[in-house]
């Protein structure tokens, strides 16, 4: 091996461990919390990965949106634009995309709406941030909310659903993205356009021009500026690309899977949020991404599951993952602590 | 008439609280250098802690003591990670948020077994005052304990010498540090303090206004305390004037309903309420985005410090 495939070797090893201890000390902290509320951790654990995995289907469902919440959340992260607005922007997606299958029940107009929803609000708190110095997560937050009752408002008074009031009015089947056909059985079609969209979003990030522009902005709008680029321009365009995947993981959801909206919202609530755990836990990396909202949409589906067959709360998957995030918040105290353990093995 | 503007008053000095409490907390925090966005999780915390704490005890003082405690110690997690550990500051909170969520919910339904709201619990009594007639003006004693700490905590930043090395940590670290300033520590501390004001304000949600805890009890004020501390550009005075505003804008969506309500007996406000608890999220925008141009955050804020 030559000495440079070392390093680059090592370096895939530190993030593979950072992600490994995060990994661990979330579920180690939610087991002392389970163990505290007077649950046995280990029973709950055994359900929460057997039972997560045990329908692909439903699995790779819950993974949609994940995933591309977790690129809404990384592409601007890669600009330097923090987007805790994931949630509103799925939001948004969702109505649009409900709004246009129930009027037109063309499929892939109401995936283009949702999209371009998506877009314009993530672009809106862009440029609030860029052009009125307006922090993007206040802005982002207070928007989450705006949306959140503004769309109840409308499932309630106006799209309500006459045979069901508790619901919106459905997406008709023309609109709906079921299983795609494929020689050798049929691949399930959100999570193929959400897997798409990543590479997609990957070839932009590493491979062209505008994806240079914006990785230089957010590792240094000094050096971006010096090189001619408006980091300005960078934390808009970010954020209309991650606002338009949030939208699109909205329409898809609404469109593959839930096909209308709840009263409560508990449909669409969170997923927005998660996906800052799925973006941190995949390295920012549109393919580490893939990876990550699967097992978080484990850890959820786990946590329904743990609900139904031992009773303890399906919330412990919001703590398990608030810590795994917390504990992704430290690469400078790992480095400290792998340099330690290895001036501790050269010493031996 | 009178009564109206009254109770308008008294509701705001209720909302404007927590506000105040963890936006003064925020911007010492902020001063020294180190951004803590995990506050909604801390009102979250110490709401879910306090009201816990009054339900067994049948005291709303130990139950707002319990809270602060709570924010105290999220402050100094919040600390240890971002100071000592030098982790991503804005990541750490968000996860503390998160965290704080999975907590509450989980609390509600191992305790109480119920998913949206726990059983009543004690209050602390409020103040009042008679002003005419049978019109009073009633406040929580914890909300003139807010508007004297903001006081104290303006006085202490910009008129004694250990608030000018506070701020000093958050402008230029290495400067701080030639002074004779140990930047990590005065950080750390700053985190602390930041931490149990927001926990004193999570604990007044429950036990000085609402009187149980709900689910979704912090409903964004965490945020519109950090949109205030922008407000106020980093001045904790200017932070009292910024929880009354964005206190008012909450009191409008419950209050605006009421009264279209008795106006117009004949109306149905169910569905059109959603529109009106809009309101406070879209006054805070509309301030964020509009009113405020030109503020001057803290130079060094959210740099972790590394000695070379």
């Amino acid at each position: 091996m030559s000495k440079e495939v070392r390093i680059r070797y090592a370096h895939y090893l530190t993030i593979v461990l950072e992600l490994a201890i995060s990994a661990v000390t979330g579920f180690m902290a939610g087991a002392i919390i389970l163990w505290s509320l007077g649950y046995n951790p280990w029973y709950i654990y055994g359900i929460m990965i057997s039972m997560g995995i045990s329908n692909p289907d439903y699995l790779l469902s819950k993974a949609t949106p994940l995933l591309l919440t977790g690129l809404a959340f990384s592409v601007p992260m890669l600009a330097g634009v923090f987007n805790i607005g994931g949630e509103g922007q799925l939001y948004i997606g969702a109505i649009t995309s409900l709004v246009i299958a129930y009027y037109t029940g063309n499929a892939v107009l109401a995936l283009l709406g949702g999209f371009l929803a998506g877009a314009a609000l993530g672009g809106a708190i862009g440029a609030l941030k860029a052009f009125r110095d307006v922090n993007e997560v206040v802005s982002a937050i207070m928007l989450n909310w705006i949306l959140y009752f503004s769309i109840l408002y409308l499932i309630v008074d106006k799209l309500y659903n006459p045979l069901m009031p508790q619901q919106s009015v459905p997406v008709p089947p023309s609109a709906q993205i079921g299983i795609i056909p494929f020689p050798g059985g049929g691949i399930h079609g959100i999570f193929f356009i959400a897997v798409v969209a990543a590479l997609v979003t990957h070839y932009l990030i590493y491979y062209t021009d505008l994806g240079y522009v914006l990785r230089v902005s957010g590792l240094s709008p000094k050096s971006a500026s010096y090189a001619g680029f408006n980091p300005k321009k960078s934390i808009v365009y970010s954020m209309i690309i991650g606002g338009g995947l949030a939208g699109l993981g909205g329409a898809l959801l609404i469109q593959g899977y839930v096909h209308s909206i709840d009263t409560t919202m508990s449909t669409l609530y969170g997923l927005g949020f998660l996906g800052i755990g799925v973006g941190l836990l995949g390295w920012n990396n549109p393919l580490g991404i893939i990876l990550s909202s699967v097992f978080f949409a484990m850890l959820i589906i786990g946590g329904e599951m743990v609900e139904l067959t031992a009773g303890a709360p399906p919330e412990l998957a919001d703590t398990i993952i608030g810590i795994i995030v917390i504990a992704l918040a430290l690469p400078y105290a790992y480095k400290i602590l792998i340099n330690y353990v290895r001036r501790w093995r050269e010493r031996i | 008439m009178l009564a109206d503007i009254l109770s308008l008053i008294s509701s705001t000095l209720m909302s404007m609280t927590p506000l105040i409490l963890a936006g003064v907390g925020e911007i010492i925090t902020e001063r020294s250098g180190v951004v803590n966005i995990g506050l909604e999780g801390i009102l979250l915390a110490s709401a879910f802690s306090s009201t816990i704490v009054t339900f067994q005890s049948g005291d709303p003082y130990l139950g707002l003591l319990v809270g602060t405690v709570v924010g105290f110690a999220a402050g100094m997690l919040h600390g240890m990670l971002s100071v000592y550990l030098k982790g991503d500051q804005i990541i750490a909170g968000v996860g503390f948020n998160s965290f704080a969520y999975g907590i509450g919910v989980m609390g509600l339904i191992a305790y109480w077994k119920t998913f949206g709201a726990s059983p009543k619990v004690n209050k602390i009594p409020y103040i009042n005052i008679p002003i005419y007639g049978s019109a009073t003006l009633w406040f929580s004693p914890v909300a003139l304990l807010a508007v004297i700490i903001a006081i104290i905590a303006w006085w202490w930043l910009f008129k004694t010498n250990s608030g000018l090395k506070l701020r000093a940590c958050g402008e230029d670290p290495r400067a701080a540090e030639g002074m004779g300033v140990n930047v990590s520590r005065t950080r750390f501390y700053a985190t602390i303090i930041g931490g149990t004001l927001a926990g004193l304000g999570g604990a007044f949600l429950v036990v000085g206004w609402i009187g149980q805890f709900t689910r979704d009890i912090s409903a964004g004020r965490g945020f519109i305390a950090l949109a205030n501390v922008a407000f106020s550009n980093w001045n904790p005075l200017m932070a009292i004037a910024g929880g009354i505003l964005f206190g008012f804008f909450d009191v409008l969506a419950l209050y605006l309903p009421v009264k279209i309500q008795v106006l117009y007996p004949g109306v149905n406000l169910t569905a059109m309420s959603y529109l009106f608890r809009t309101i406070p999220y879209l006054g805070t925008l509309a301030v964020v985005s509009i009113v405020i141009k030109r503020v001057r955050m803290p130079r060094a804020l959210g740099k972790p410090y590394i000695k070379e």
